[in-house]
């Protein structure tokens, strides 16, 4: 039979001696690395394309979370993890499991059942790890940075260079000072989890950080246009000018 | 504040059954001053009492007045002496004029109204101070009621703020990860599993024994913060390095209790959660003509943009110093080419505080 090739991504040592103490008992695994943060994570999963991954959420670099969102393969996910009560419920929705550190041997035992049922069967069964990510939000904390994939690079955005988010059908295209990258994410997803004070929606496919606004100036009948420092125009939807008339007290 | 009477049902009930009773008691009085008029004796009791339970019930707005205004007993006193006075006074004549307009046919008014003048008078006097002697009774008890009710509220609010900077104070993520390292080690090295449960239970115990915000001296506080720290080296191994250069002078010093933790809490967070090199902790303590000054630092990955915190952990020791010692303590935080820095000045030279130590030890032991 084919082994199922994990990867233990965990920043601490004694919770990977731990689990590689735990797994011992399954044949069926074989682990076939271990990396200590998120990036070096990532290139290993790209690298060797494993089946199964176990992901400590707070690492250095790149988060557990980070990580998914820029993953490209679909490794079944066992998150390992603290304490993350926001999480814990999405958890319990998608994830193959997720268990809470420290955990007795039986409950990583059940997890590891649950994958290699999973992969016995078809693949087409198999929930993406990719869809987590959009049902739960990040953390107790707003957004601070965005992470985006460009080829094989992985790209941190900070929230403070972000200038505005595009609506593009099923993706966004985020132009942040650096550039621009393309994301398959919601805009709902970013209304929700941008900081609320920096950033505004002025319209159906815009969300605009407020400090990159220069003017805002009258177009047609009763439209607007945000006229960023940039130079560049962005419209404003009739109820885009209400929120931003809260936000700027004008 | 409130009317006594106006504002309540039940007072307003009775204080008009009190009045009923005093009108019986002027009545019966009278009849024996005066003799056998039973008749005018009636009416001038209810008549009378009426008028003088109005007056009463404005009495109120004076006395709340001269309560609330003048500080002085002699003020006091003299105002409602002249108050009492006037209304007396008032009431008399007020009296004899209804009087006369409702029983113009009574032959023998005059006469009767004379013999009767002392006793009205007395009366009026007695009813006056009985009068001043409730307000008095009223304004008190509302006031203690009311400072209870406020004193209550605070309580809570303490306790409140308490448990919300105990929970602030240990971190989740500190305490779950530390058992899961010791569920580690009970199988790779138990003797270091057991010295870790014992320094994780001293650092806990420190933690939650802290009751009120009874200072303890930097030494305790210092070992302490080397428990929180050798926890947090056996998780992150060669990740963490501590160094520290200490001045014996300073260990004395009281300060609050917990007050250190949050800025090791942030070197941790910020320096090892992210960053994938070695990170090192130092501190140094040195001794000022003025102060104790504790720098902590630590270096950080530039490259890592950090989870920003809450910005709790520093705002809290900001304000417990501010609590603690006014403006007198101090603060400072620094980022600068990789390392960030916090300093903290204590106000304080061992000779000053050596004395209170001495004062303190007593209730300390007893702990």
């Amino acid at each position: 039979m084919k082994k199922i090739r994990t990867v233990i991504i965990e920043d601490e040592a004694p919770a990977r001696e731990i689990l590689k103490h735990y797994l011992k008992d399954f044949e069926e695994l074989e682990i076939i690395a271990e990396c200590a943060d998120g990036f070096s994570g990532l290139k290993t999963i790209s690298f060797s394309k494993p089946d199964l991954v176990f992901l400590d959420i707070q690492m250095p670099r790149l988060t557990g979370f980070e990580l998914i969102e820029v993953m490209t393969e679909k490794p079944a996910i066992i998150f390992t993890t603290a304490y993350d009560q926001f999480a814990i419920k999405a958890f319990e929705l998608n994830a193959v499991d997720y268990l809470l550190k420290p955990f007795p041997k039986e409950r990583l035992h059940n997890a590891v059942k649950k994958v290699i049922e999973k992969i016995g069967k078809s693949k087409d069964e198999e929930k993406s790890a990719s869809s987590i990510i959009e049902k739960f939000p990040k953390s107790a904390s707003t957004l601070n940075r965005i992470v985006v994939r460009k080829g094989n690079a992985i790209n941190l955005i900070p929230v403070e260079r972000l200038k505005y988010v595009e609506a593009q059908d099923d993706y966004v295209m985020i132009y942040h000072a650096e550039g621009k990258a393309l994301k398959q994410q919601t805009m709902k997803f970013y209304e929700e989890n941008l900081p609320d004070k920096d950033f505004v929606r002025i319209h159906r496919s815009y969300i605009v950080s407020v400090q990159e606004i220069n003017r805002i100036e009258p177009y047609g009948k009763d439209n607007h246009v945000a006229v960023l420092k940039s130079g560049e125009k962005l419209p404003v939807s009739r109820s885009g000018y209400k929120h931003l008339k809260e936000e700027l007290n004008f | 504040m409130k009317h006594p009477v106006f504002g309540n049902r039940t007072r307003f009930f009775v204080w008009w059954l009190v009045w009923l009773f005093i009108g019986l008691g002027q009545a019966l009085l009278y009849y024996f001053a005066y003799g056998s008029i039973v008749n005018l004796t009636i009416v001038d009791a209810i008549l009378s009492l009426l008028l003088y339970s109005g007056i009463a019930l404005s009495l109120w707005y004076p006395f709340s007045f001269f309560n609330k205004t003048s500080e002085k007993l002699v003020n006091v006193i003299t105002n409602l002496i002249i108050t009492g006075a006037i209304s007396v006074a008032f009431w008399f004549f007020i009296t004899k004029l209804v009087l006369k307009l409702i029983m113009p046919e009574q032959v023998n008014l005059n006469e009767y109204w004379i013999a009767t003048t002392p006793y009205r008078i007395g009366t009026g006097v007695f009813i006056y101070c009985l009068l001043i002697l409730t307000y008095y009774l009223f304004v008190s008890l509302s006031n203690l009621s009311e400072k209870m009710a406020r004193e209550a509220r605070l309580e809570s609010l303490v306790k409140e703020t308490e448990l919300k900077m105990l929970r602030s104070q240990i971190n989740p993520h500190f305490l779950f990860n530390s058992l899961n390292s010791i569920s580690s080690l009970t199988i790779t090295d138990p003797d270091k599993a057991r010295l870790m449960v014992i320094k994780l239970s001293d650092f806990m115990r420190y933690a939650l024994s802290r009751k009120d915000e009874q200072p303890v001296t930097l030494q305790s506080e210092f070992d302490n913060i080397r428990l929180y720290l050798d926890i947090e080296r056996v998780r992150f191994g060669d990740r963490l390095s501590i160094e520290e250069t200490m001045d014996s002078l300073c260990m004395e010093v009281k300060i609050p209790v917990m007050i250190l933790q949050p800025l090791y809490e942030n070197a941790v967070k910020h320096g090892v959660y992210e960053s994938t090199g070695k990170v090192t902790i130092s501190t140094s303590v040195i001794s000022t003509n003025e102060y104790c000054e504790i720098t902590i630092t630590n270096n950080y990955d530039p490259e890592a943009i950090s989870a920003k915190g809450t910005g709790t952990g520093l705002s809290n020791v900001s304000r417990r110093l501010e609590l603690s010692y006014g403006n007198k303590a101090m603060l400072k935080t620094e980022k600068q080419n990789g390392i960030f820095t916090s300093k903290l000045f204590i106000p304080g030279t061992p000779q000053v505080n050596s004395q209170k130590d001495e004062k303190n030890k007593d209730s300390n032991n007893r702990r």
